[in-house]
């Protein structure tokens, strides 16, 4: 199963190796981490989205609760949660196909940041699912480079 | 004031009357602050790694935070595994290392080590201190982080330059922390102990498997008044000795693959276990697994993180234990448990022990039987590692003392420093280390802190030649293909004895066995003792 924690630290030094070590120590995935600052200076903001069992999912809980500098940490379930990833990917594009890629963007609602006369750099926001998606429609036009910040998440209501 | 002299006030705020360690240039200035601290007394150790074991001893002993303390780079990596084995086991512990100036920091520079990163898995908490105005309030927390919940070691790195600059704020220590990220829950949730209670009445074949949490949180005359109140009989791990004296009618002995056969058993024949400040780990229960499709578990801990880290599906109860024990004093609990303790009594008597010991020399199982009944009533027994850990676990005969030992970690060479810790406590009560020829030879160096301190510690060593355990593992394992075991007779103990002023005692046969002891126990000053052990003995 999945697990999505939001969790709330000391915005200090040392606090992210502490969290990464926690769970490259004791075999935890992560399948992906995004740390930021908070409306508060002195906290920042992790979204950690782990994959295991019911039993291993517990245990991070608990592990990432046990840590001083952990001030908070939420479960977020799917469907009770906005989750939301950036992508930036490089596609290449011939004068043939040009368009077909242009209007992929528009309907997927992504935005082309820079143009060059072989390349697109292509930006995109939204659920870690429709960017899987899009990373399909573009990859028969070859993808020349890709980045993803890994997901945020914030709880609805 | 400077940061050392606030070092300095921040121990003696915490009431620390005892410290361990070794300076060296990154730490001098908290050297020299001490030179002014009447009231702390400093124990120089002859190696890093032994301050951390006998703060650990001081601690255990004491109930109380301890202080050890070293320099920078080689001084702070020596005392890791010191920290590693605290951790292990929850002994509550401030270390303070002194670190190379802040301002080169980064630059591996001499005797730089980032203590920090290399114990991130073997402390509580750890600080950098980079500004001295900081450091009565790291001091607080660094205290009340080690005592509290899940106890353990805290490590403060602390530069030379902090130690050595002026606050710019008056020195007053904290009264409180304030740690929005560290509230360990310690209260009884009313609803679990509601459900613990409609277990327990629904048993009819409850046992209690005690672990070292119990001690560690104080909790033994309460989980003793349960157990009598209820009639409820008790099993432990190795760190959970020391609740019910041997002879007492609840107590079912050590559980594991070294503890007694009718231990396990009586856990396989219970409808209901209640585990107290037990990891489960695998020395205990080799397959837990299978445990929790036998019997219903309630496991009780402070750290919620071990509910379900071993165990199945249990009901959970975290909370600290003596408010856990006291709450089920007070609860409506009503058992008829005689059926039940008389099938343990038939299962005690008709579990036959197949481990047999050699006569040749001493065996290891009346050694330990007769000097445990032989000390005092409230002794200290330090088991060191090896397969005299596990006699010294599985025949030591609990009286009102302690016991104690490095089950987490198992450390070579933990017994000789923790029991100087120990004994510094309570100079008049007796410690007994009791350690292998390999365990000895790993701490050997603190005979030179025992003698010049005159700390009248007891040191009984089983020799058996060989690094016994390991030997052991390669007979059964590796069809006798004994590998780098070996240890021979050396060195001659009772040269070392003469060269540290110690007293020396020793027995190679049953027959010698017992006026040596009563001679050893009976030595004032601190003392040798070596038994032979023939080498072919096993653990099991
Ligand atoms: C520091 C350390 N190194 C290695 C080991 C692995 N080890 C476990 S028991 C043992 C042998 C102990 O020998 P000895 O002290 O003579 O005790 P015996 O088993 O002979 O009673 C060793 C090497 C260990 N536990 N700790
Ligand atoms: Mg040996």
């Amino acid at each position: 199963m999945k697990g999505i924690f939001s969790v709330l630290v000391e915005n200090k030094d040392g606090v992210l190796s502490g969290i990464s070590g926690l769970f490259a120590r004791r075999g935890y995935n992560i399948d992906s981490l995004a740390v930021g600052e908070t409306e508060r200076k002195d906290v920042s903001s992790m979204t950690i989205v782990s994959t295991g069992d019911q039993r291993t999912i517990d245990q991070i809980e608990k592990h990432l609760n046990k840590k001083v500098d952990v001030i908070k940490v939420r479960r977020l379930d799917e469907p009770r949660c906005v989750e939301l990833e950036t992508m930036l990917i490089k596609v290449s594009y011939s004068q043939t196909n040009r368009s077909s890629l242009i209007e992929i963007c528009s309907v997927m609602g992504a935005k082309i940041r820079h143009v060059s006369p072989k390349n697109m750099v292509i930006l995109i926001t939204d659920e870690p699912d429709t960017i899987n998606e899009f990373i399909e429609l573009v990859r028969s036009f070859g993808i020349l480079e890709l980045q993803r910040t890994g997901v945020i998440a914030m709880s609805k209501g | 004031m400077n940061g050392a002299e606030a070092m300095v006030k921040c121990l003696e705020a915490e009431g620390v009357t005892k410290i361990f360690g070794i300076p060296g240039v990154a730490i001098a200035p908290f050297y020299d602050a001490l030179y002014d601290a009447p009231s702390i007394e400093h124990i120089l150790v002859r190696q890093e790694q032994a301050a951390g074991h006998e703060a650990s001893g001081y601690a255990r002993v004491s109930r109380k935070t301890a202080v050890c303390v070293t320099s920078s780079g080689p001084g702070a990596t020596n005392l890791i595994t010191a920290l590693a084995t605290a951790y292990a086991d929850s002994i509550p512990i401030v270390a303070i290392t002194g670190q190379v100036n802040s301002a080169l920091l980064g630059r591996d520079v001499f005797q730089e080590a980032d203590m920090r990163g290399a114990t991130e898995s073997f402390v509580k908490y750890s600080y950098l201190v980079k500004n001295a105005d900081d450091i009565p309030r790291i001091f607080k927390e660094a205290f009340y982080i080690a005592s509290t919940g899940r106890k353990g070691p805290v490590l403060i790195d602390i530069p030379c330059d902090v130690q050595s600059a002026e606050l710019k704020r008056e020195f007053s220590y904290p009264e409180e922390v304030n740690l929005r990220g560290y509230k360990p829950n310690t209260k009884v949730n009313a609803q679990q102990l509601a459900k613990v209670v409609t277990a327990i009445n629904k048993a009819k074949k409850p046992l209690i498997c005690v672990g070292g949490g119990v001690i560690l949180g104080n909790g033994e005359e309460l989980v003793r008044a349960f157990c009598e109140k209820n009639q409820i009989p008790l099993v432990h791990t190795m760190m959970g000795m020391g609740v019910l004296p041997k002879a007492h009618p609840l107590y079912f002995g050590m559980l594991g693959n070294n503890g007694k056969p009718y231990a396990n058993r009586a856990v396989a024949n219970s409808d209901l276990l209640i585990v107290v400040g037990a990891r489960i780990a695998d020395r205990a229960v080799p397959k837990p697994e299978n445990l929790e499709k036998q019997v219903n578990i309630i496991h009780i801990d402070i750290d919620s993180a071990e509910i379900g880290k071993n165990l199945g599906p249990t009901i959970p109860l975290v909370a600290d234990v003596r408010l856990v024990f006291q709450a089920l004093l007070d609860s409506d609990i009503h058992l008829d448990t005689s059926a039940w303790l008389e099938q343990l009594e038939q299962i005690k008597h008709s579990t036959v022990d197949h481990r047999k010991f050699s006569d040749a020399l001493v065996n290891p199982m009346t050694l330990v039987q007769h000097l445990s009944e032989k000390m005092d009533d409230d002794a200290i027994y330090i088991a060191d590692v090896g397969q005299n850990q596990l006699w010294s676990a599985d025949n030591y005969i609990m009286k009102n003392g302690r016991f104690l030992t490095t089950g987490g970690m198992g450390t070579m060479g933990y017994s000789i420093p923790a029991a100087i810790g120990a004994k510094l406590v309570d100079p008049s009560r007796q410690v007994v280390a009791v350690c292998g020829d390999g365990d000895f030879q790993m701490s050997m160096f603190e005979l030179g802190t025992i003698a010049v301190n005159r700390i009248p510690v007891k040191i009984l060593v089983m020799r058996n030649t060989y690094l016994g355990l390991v030997r052991e593992h390669q007979e059964k394992k590796y069809h006798k293909r004994y590998s780098g075991v070996e240890l021979h007779k050396y060195p001659h103990y009772d040269k070392l004895a003469e060269a540290y002023d110690m007293d020396y005692f020793y027995a190679d046969s049953n027959e010698t066995l017992d006026g040596e002891l009563d001679r050893f126990l009976a030595c004032p000053g601190a003392c040798i003792m070596v038994c032979e052990i023939d080498s072919a003995n096993n653990t099991n």
